[in-house]
Order: C-alpha cells, then structure tokens, then sequence
C-alpha cells in the first residue's frame, strides 16, 4: 500500500515537470510572439490569398492572404494573456472578498455572500455576453465581462477556506501572542489555504480560454484585425467546406493550449494531495 | 445482456427522436403528387425592413415581388428599361399630367378585377402611409375611368414611371385590405397563405393567373440568415434554390447538379466621407484615401469574383455607368505623394504620418448584415496603413447611432443606386444638400445646379449626360468613394428551371419557376 502511494507521488511529480515544462513552452512562445512569427501576421497579400499549407505557409494563409501560423502565433498573446490575466483578476478579487468574509464573518460576510450569489443566480455566459455586449467590443472588455461572473466561486472556495483554518489552535495561538489581524491573515491563513485556491485558478485557465475565444468568435472579444483564437476562427467560419486550414488552425491552438493547460492544472492538483504529500517529505 | 440491451434502447430512442427531423411537409407533397419547391432566402425580415409581403410597409415591397405575390405597372428589362407589365401603355400628356392605360383581364387572388379603380385605391393608399413613395412620386390627384389612369403630379417628375416600377408599387386589392400579419392580394403567380417576419412565407399557386399557368404548387420560402446554415441546407437538399449564399460557399455549387445564375446589379458598395471631420476637408486627403482602395483585391479576392471594381454609383451596364466616368485611380504613391503635399508625413517613425504632433487617424464606421461590409473595412485598414492612415474599424449593428452621434469619419454602406433605371434616385438621396443620407454634410454648388436641371428634364438621353455629369462631380470631389458593385447570385438545385437573377435584384420567383 505504502509502495503503491510512493509509485503515484513519484509519477505526479514527473508527470508535472512534463507538464510544467509543457506550460512554460505555452507561455513562452506568447512571450516571444513577435519574434517567432516567420511572417507580419498583419500584413496583408490579397495575391496569396486562401492558400493551403505548404512548404511557404505551414499553415496555409486566410483570405487576406496572411499567414495563419504567424497568425496563431501572434493570437497566443491574445488569448493566452488575456486568460491569465482574467484568471489573476478573479483570483485576487474574489481571494480578497472570501478572506474577508471568512475572518470577520457577520453582517458583511452576509450582504457580499448574498451578492455573490445574486452573480452565480444567473447563467454565466449569458451574463458574459450581455455585459460584453454594453462594454462594446474588446478582450480587455471581454475579460472584465467574464471577470463579473466569475469571482464570486473563488470567494466561496477562499471563504470556506478561511472558515475551517480560522479557529484553529496556531491561529488561537498566534492571536495569544499578540499577532495583528494582517499579520495572521498574510502569515498564517494564506500561506494554509493557496494550495486549494491555486489548483483551482490553474484548472480554470483552460476553461477561461475557452470562455474568452468564445466571446470573441460571437463577435463581442478581439475586434479585427487582431489575431486571436476566437475571432480567427469565426472569420474562417463560412470556408470549413472550401479553406478549412483557416478555421483549423486556430481551432487546434485552442484545443492543444486548453488541453496542456487542463492537464497541468490536473497534475498540480494530484501533486498537491496531502495522501502523497506526507510521503514524499518523508522520502 | 443488460448493458447490451441498453444500448440497443438508446439506439432506438434515437432513432425514434431523429425520424421526427425529416421533412413533413415533403412526406405529404409525396403522398398528394403536388409540386413542392422549397427556397431559402436570407433578406425576408425585420432588420431588412421586410417585416411581411404588404409594399406599403417600408421595404416589404422587396418581399412582395421578389416571391411573385405583387407586380408593378412597369418591369425592367434585363438592360434596365422600362417595359409594360400590368399597365399596357403610358403616355406623357404634358409635364404633370401622366396616362397610364392598364391591360385587360388581370384579377386579383381576391378574385377582383384589377382596373383602374383598383389602382386608384392602391396608390392613394400608398402615398398616404409610405413616405418614400410620398416622396418620390408627388401625386397630386389621381382619376380612375375604366382601365385608364390618369396622374396628375405636384411638379414635373420625369422618373414618374419608373418610380411606380419600385417594389413599393406593387398594385394589390385595397377592397380585400392588408391583414394583421401584413398580407395582401396581388396579382402574381402566386399567393401567400402563410406569413410569419423573420421566419419565412408559404405560398400556394394563383390558378386564375393572368399571364400563364404556374407550374408549381407550393412554395415554402425560408428565411436563412446565417449563410452556413443555408449552404448545407442546399447541399442535404433541404432547399431546391437559394438566394444568399456567402462567396466562400459557391465554389461547392459550380458543378451539376447544382447552377448559379449570377448577374450584376446596381447594388454598389462605398464610403461616404464626414466633412464634419477635419482632416477630410481636405481635398489631397480624400483623394489619398480613395487612391489607396485596392478595388480590385477587394472585389477579385475577398469577393472572390462575385462583385466588379466600381468607379461610381452605377454599373457598367446602365447608360450612365462607370465606363463614362473616371475615378480616382489605385496608387498608394501616389496618395503619400498627396499627404506630404497636405504636410501629413511620419516624423516620429511609428508607421503613421503626423502634423503637428497628430496622427492621422480615422473612424471608419460600417455594419455586419451585409457581409462585403466587414471585408472591405479590414482590406482598407491594410491599405491605408501603407500610406500611413491609421484607420479604427467600428462595424457594428448599432451604425446609425454613431451617424447620429457624429462619431464617425467614413462610413461604408450598400445602396441599391439605381433600383429603378434612373439615376436622380442616388443624388436625391445621397448627394444634395436636402437629401437624407447624406450624412457626411457634402455640399457642391454645381451638384445642385445640375439637380436642378434633370429634376425638369424628361429625354432619358439628356438624363444620362446630366448623370454622368453629375456623377463625375462628386467623384472629382472624392465625396463617396466607390468600391464595388455587387454580382447577384442564386443557386438552383437538381431540376429547377426558370430561376435567374436579374439586375434589378427583385424579381425572383416568377411564373416560370418550374422543379421536375
């Protein structure tokens, strides 16, 4: 039994340098997107228009005749800075919103739990779209409209935290020994309680891109001729049966970039279970 | 066993759900021997302004003729001249005073006879509750004697009867009325018993028709608004034509079974320039921009060949078309030539030219429903910024908005320029000082005085020249920039015959539409 959970801590932490290292490669390729990109991912060349993949454009051009690989480059920025930053924003402030209600509980606990929950009452997306649509179009609109709907579970998840660490004795103790309130929540509360909130924020990356390219491929994110995910596939849309690497491209991108960024946040959930935690401290 | 058995319901179930999917009406169409043909159009609804068949209803006229429920006392030949349909003949007794005499033994699906009472009551009501008509036409009294019409106009329009050849003159039983859901009695080769906005129509064939048989029994008309949507809809077979379809779908219907019929139309795509913005009072500026325009990138491969490079309103074809005016001509050297000359050059290196400290930057405002639109605004935004112009796309549907707010430097819209084969149409709306689109506040001193002109002028030649006059001037002045004129398409499927676009744009469903 022990043999078998040593096995699984082992193969977690492998499986999270491969995926770490799958992440950084990710982030790193939207860091150095302008440098990477083997064509201006902007300019136009209507005389090159719509053509398949090839030695010349790996990815084929779309029907301005630029070229889709420079372009899924470049839209790695886009949405991949956008998801983390939505992801930072709800993070923070939701945090924030759950450590306060947690530790002071009482009326105020009460009134901003009853407003995150007026925000969860309604259909996420929906919600999204409306707002997105009265902020008029642009991902940082896009990733304001999204931040809306989605802070109040990370309150939740951050306050339910903060409620089972609150009355325990090192915190009794810390407040014995004449600890300020800021000094027990940064000290002690925080540093307890980020594993859960970080796992959490890691798996929502995947999901955040997906909400923010599908914004913008409804026309309310990204506004042309900005590269990124959604709207390129959008655009592509009416040529799936005629140009489909226009569509495919992008589409791909999304699938692979969620697909690392889901398994990453799977890998530093697995990593962070206390049932192996224990076991490797003591290897 | 168990789980197989599950998957064997789950199978059924399936089964079961999706049989319901299949068509109806076209089980029933089989079992009866009726001929069925089933449409897909894109244009019939609300925000087309084409909320039912009723032509004294905005632009539901459009809906009206284009599915054979209403005609018009005069059609278009293919070359855009008048010719006679519910009326026989029109005589011009002097400057006011028009003669229509009307053909005999047309009736109305209501079963009455169309004479000139009939139309009488149509147009009185027409230019009591449509103001474009009202505006247009400018009857002043109309009298009825049996099949002879006789109107009497507030001032000389020379256009009168072409006028009367608009959609909205589609003539229809005001005795039988125009019912809640906006239909109407006409006198086409078909009627609609079924009218829902948004969704689509149900016609059934006219049996007393006038001017033949009409071969088919039922038509459903289908309102597609999403072009993907109808390209597999033609493809599966659903539809048996379609009008619509997005460029980047046609290449799947260039071979059999499939034919489209494509023709150019007077629906011209442009940029109206906003004199209210600074920049653009400039002369060289406007001519930079509209020197910078890659019509023909714009028209050859965004449109993929389904539109020609335009020079100004009118196409090719008409008498008063692009082959007798110039514009001004595609050269991005040319227009940073006429910058510097201006004083925009780019002295800080980022790409854009500046004066004084400012970059020039411009607002261009269009909308998503016609689907060049987007297009020709990300092509612009490349082209200008070779020249150095930065341009911020704003394609919204909210457009008119921004018109009103004044928010806005050029705005690109599609107008049918010449809907009725006369050309004052496009400057009374767009050009003059008094006309209602024109939103950029564009004034030429020598427009009007040539306005002034053809508004008295009855020769269709003498017309044409002052047109092309008229034309050349606002094209000299670089007030509208003309980027293409729109080719017209409909793709018929396996079988169908008598379905062909027509430059005019309305007129589609006709008697000879026939599916074997």
């Amino acid at each position: 039994m022990a043999g078998r959970k040593r096995k699984a801590g082992r193969a977690a932490g492998y499986k999270l340098l491969i995926f770490g290292i799958l992440t950084l490669c990710v982030i790193l390729i939207a860091v150095f997107a302008p440098y990477l990109t083997p064509y201006d991912p902007y300019a136009q060349d209507l005389s090159n228009a719509l053509q398949p993949p090839g030695p010349d454009h790996l990815l084929g051009t779309d029907r301005y005749g630029r070229d889709m690989l420079s372009r899924v480059i470049m839209g790695s920025r886009t949405t991949i800075f956008s998801a983390l930053l939505l992801v930072a924003i709800i993070t923070l402030a939701g945090g924030a919103v759950g450590i306060v209600c947690g530790y002071y509980g009482g009326k105020l606990d009460s009134f901003l739990m009853r407003v995150s929950d007026v925000f969860l009452a309604f259909p996420g997306m929906v919600f999204a779209i409306a707002a997105a649509s009265v902020l008029n179009r642009g991902v940082l609109n896009a990733v304001i409209a999204l931040a809306c709907i989605s802070w109040p579970r990370y309150a939740r998840i951050t306050r339910s935290q903060v409620l089972a660490v609150k009355d325990a004795p090192y915190i009794m103790a810390a407040r014995l020994s004449g600890s300020g309130t800021w000094k027990i929540i940064r000290k002690h509360i925080i540093p307890n309680i980020a594993g859960q909130v970080i796992v959490t924020a890691v798996l929502d990356i995947g999901t955040m891109i997906m909400e923010i390219s599908g914004l913008s491929f409804l026309g309310l994110g990204a506004a042309p001729p900005t590269a990124e995910w959604g709207s390129m596939m959008s655009n592509g849309r009416s040529m799936l049966q005629t140009a489909p690497w226009v569509i495919l491209s992008p589409g791909c991108a999304i699938f692979l970039t969620v697909m690392v960024f889901n398994l990453t946040g799977d890998t530093v959930r697995d990593f962070l279970d206390p049932r192996y935690r224990g076991k490797r401290r003591r290897e | 066993m168990k789980k197989r058995s599950g998957i064997l319901t789950a199978c059924l179930l399936t089964v079961c759900l999706l049989s319901g999917c299949g068509s109806q009406e076209r089980g029933t169409a089989e079992i009866t021997g009726e001929k069925v043909f089933y449409y897909g159009d894109t244009t019939f609804n609300a925000e087309n302004d084409e909320k039912d068949v009723n032509p004294h209803n905005g632009y539901s006229g459009w809906a009206c003729i284009r599915y054979g429920i209403g005609e018009t006392l005069f059609k278009y030949s293919d070359s855009m001249e008048l010719e006679p349909w519910l009326a026989a003949e029109y005589e011009l007794l002097d400057e006011n005073t028009w003669v229509v005499t009307l053909r005999d033994g047309v009736t109305f699906t209501s079963g009455r006879t169309m004479d000139a009472e009939a139309v009488k009551e149509c147009l009185d009501h027409l230019i009591e509750v449509h103001e474009r008509a009202k505006g247009d036409l400018k009857i002043q009294e109309i009298t009825a004697e049996g099949q002879t019409l006789t109107i009497r106009t507030r001032e000389p329009v020379p256009a009168l009867m072409n006028y009367l050849a608009d959609p909205y003159g589609c003539i229809i039983d005001m005795q039988a009325g125009i019912t809640e859901d906006g239909n109407v009695s006409g006198t086409g080769p078909y009627r609609a018993t079924e009218v829902q906005t948004d969704v689509g129509l149900t016609l059934v064939k006219n049996e007393n028709y006038w001017d033949g048989t009409p071969k088919l029994d039922m038509i459903y008309v289908r309102t597609i608004t999403d072009g993907d949507t109808m390209t597999m809809a033609m493809q599966t077979g659903e539809l048996d034509a379609a009008y619509g379809l997005p460029y980047s779908s046609l290449s799947l219907f260039a071979n059999d079974p499939y034919t489209i019929s494509s023709v150019e139309t007077s629906r011209s795509f442009f940029a109206q320039m906003n004199y209210a913005t600074e920049a653009l009072q400039d002369p060289n500026v406007r001519a930079a921009i509209a020197g910078a325009v890659d019509k023909e990138g714009f028209t050859q491969v965004l449109l993929e060949g389904n539109g020609s490079a335009a020079n100004g309103p009118f196409p090719e074809s008409l008498a008063f078309g692009d082959a007798s005016v110039t514009a001004q001509s595609y050269d991005p050297e040319e227009s940073r030539r006429l910058l510097a000359a201006s004083g925009w050059t780019d002295t800080d290196g980022d790409g854009y030219v500046d004066r004084d400290g400012e970059t020039l930057s411009i607002r261009w405002l269009t909308y998503p429903s016609r689907q060049e639109l987007p297009l020709l605004a990300e092509s612009v935004q490349a082209s200008l910024k070779e020249i150095g112009i930065q341009v911020e796309v704003n394609c919204t549907a909210n457009h008119l908005d921004f018109i009103e707010s004044g928010e806005w430097d050029i705005y690109a819209s599609a107008f049918v320029c010449a809907p009725t084969g006369d050309p004052e149409y496009f400057f009374t709306t767009h050009c003059l000082d008094d006309s209602t689109k024109n939103r950029g506040g564009y004034h030429s001193d020598r427009l009007e005085e040539l306005e002034t002109q053809m508004s008295g002028t009855f020769d269709p030649d003498e017309r044409a020249a002052l047109a092309t006059e008229m034309t050349q001037t606002i094209l000299d002045d670089n007030a509208f920039v003309f980027a293409a004129h729109l080719k017209m398409s409909i793709v018929s499927g396996e079988g169908v015959t008598g379905l062909t676009a027509h430059p005019c744009d309305y007129y589609e469903i006709t008697v000879d539409l026939d599916k074997n």
